[in-house]
């Protein structure tokens, strides 16, 4: 850049791995509900169990998510 | 009513629909090739080679204007995305990612200019094209850095995790990893266009509906409504310009993470 003084970096860096993280999160809490939620699903609709399973999924999935979450974004 | 503007409102296709992104071809017979949207896509890259190439014909170390806006464009794809999110090593990937931010935002900046008014990105292919370029790259630099097998295993199987909630977890990571990651990079880009389009396109075409009313309370209302397209305008620069640094520093996320040694 053109001789300009450079910023403080850590702003940016900070800034950007926590947009990423942010992200990456979202993308393990709806996906979690989105997998598992639809094993359950196609359980559901093998054995007619009236969306029992779904929810099931639904709830395992989140969980492993906030698994997920915790432990690869937590402190 | 009389005049030009009742003719132009009785012609205005309102309420604007997705049928309004879907332009007749240029050339007849050659829908959907040579569009408006894919004319766009030309001329974004004509405009990108030629202002670069001037730019750097004859540089000077005190910078022109122009070579200034040139090398403060790259200088921030290169320091503030490279650099900042991939560290030293990212460097090499400082051409790819300004590129992106070039590309994206040029393209980007046609849904605000007078007489085009209208981003390629509004259109899923466009972005999904770029998306697919970012997800083959990072997928296969992780690749060649770790080989295949080894690649996988480190994205799926989180370290110290007792191994039943492997059965829970991999799944998940294989989602939102492979799955996931790209459909949100070309969705988010596709969203944001499409939807600033749209909203201009009822502010716009819906002063001219207001304006059409035969109540003398609503005619007036008209104006407010183009106030708020020319307002809407202005918040589309930041939309574009934000799109296109999101594109571009997530891609270099993706290729840290590729690279990493462990997690």
């Amino acid at each position: 850049m053109a001789g300009k003084p450079q910023p403080p970096r850590r702003s940016d860096k900070d800034a950007a791995s926590g947009a990423n993280a942010g992200w990456a999160a979202v993308a393990y809490l709806l996906g979690g509900m989105a997998v598992w939620g639809g094993v359950g699903w196609l359980v559901d609709r093998w054995l007619g169990l009236d969306g029992i399973a779904t929810a099931v999924g639904c709830v395992l999935g989140v969980a492993g998510g906030v698994y997920l979450t915790v432990k690869k974004l937590g402190a | 009513m009389s005049g030009p503007i009742s003719y132009l409102a009785s012609d205005l296709p309102w309420p604007p629909s997705v049928e309004d992104f879907y332009l007749p071809a240029i050339v007849h017979g050659t829908y959907p090739w040579i569009t408006k949207f894919t004319a766009l896509v030309w001329l974004a890259v004509a405009i990108i080679i030629v202002f670069f190439l001037l730019a750097y014909r004859k540089p000077k170390l005190v910078p022109t204007k122009a070579q200034w806006l040139a090398e403060s464009v790259y200088g921030f794809g290169r320091n503030n995305v490279a650099e900042e999110v991939i560290g030293h090593k990212g460097l090499r990937f400082a051409p790819y990612l300004a590129t992106l931010l070039v590309f994206i935002l040029v393209t980007n900046l046609f849904s605000i200019v007078p007489l085009i008014q209208v981003s390629p990105n509004s259109h899923i292919a466009f972005p999904a094209m770029l998306a697919v370029i970012s997800y083959v790259m990072f997928n296969y630099l992780g690749i060649r850095q770790h080989g295949f097998w080894p690649y996988v295993k480190m994205n799926l199987f989180l370290p110290g995790v007792p191994w039943p909630m492997y059965f829970l977890l991999v799944p998940i990571e294989f989602f939102s990893t492979f799955i996931l990651r790209p459909l949100t990079l070309a969705l988010r880009l596709f969203a944001n266009m499409f939807a600033g389009h749209v909203i201009l396109l009822v502010f716009t075409l819906g002063g001219f509906v207001l304006l059409q009313s035969d109540s003398l309370f609503i005619k007036p209302i008209s104006v407010l409504s183009w106030a708020m397209a020319i307002a809407l305008t202005f918040f589309e620069v930041l939309v574009c310009a934000l799109q296109a640094y999101v594109f571009a520093l997530l891609t270099a996320s993706y290729v840290t993470g590729a690279l990493a040694e462990e997690h």
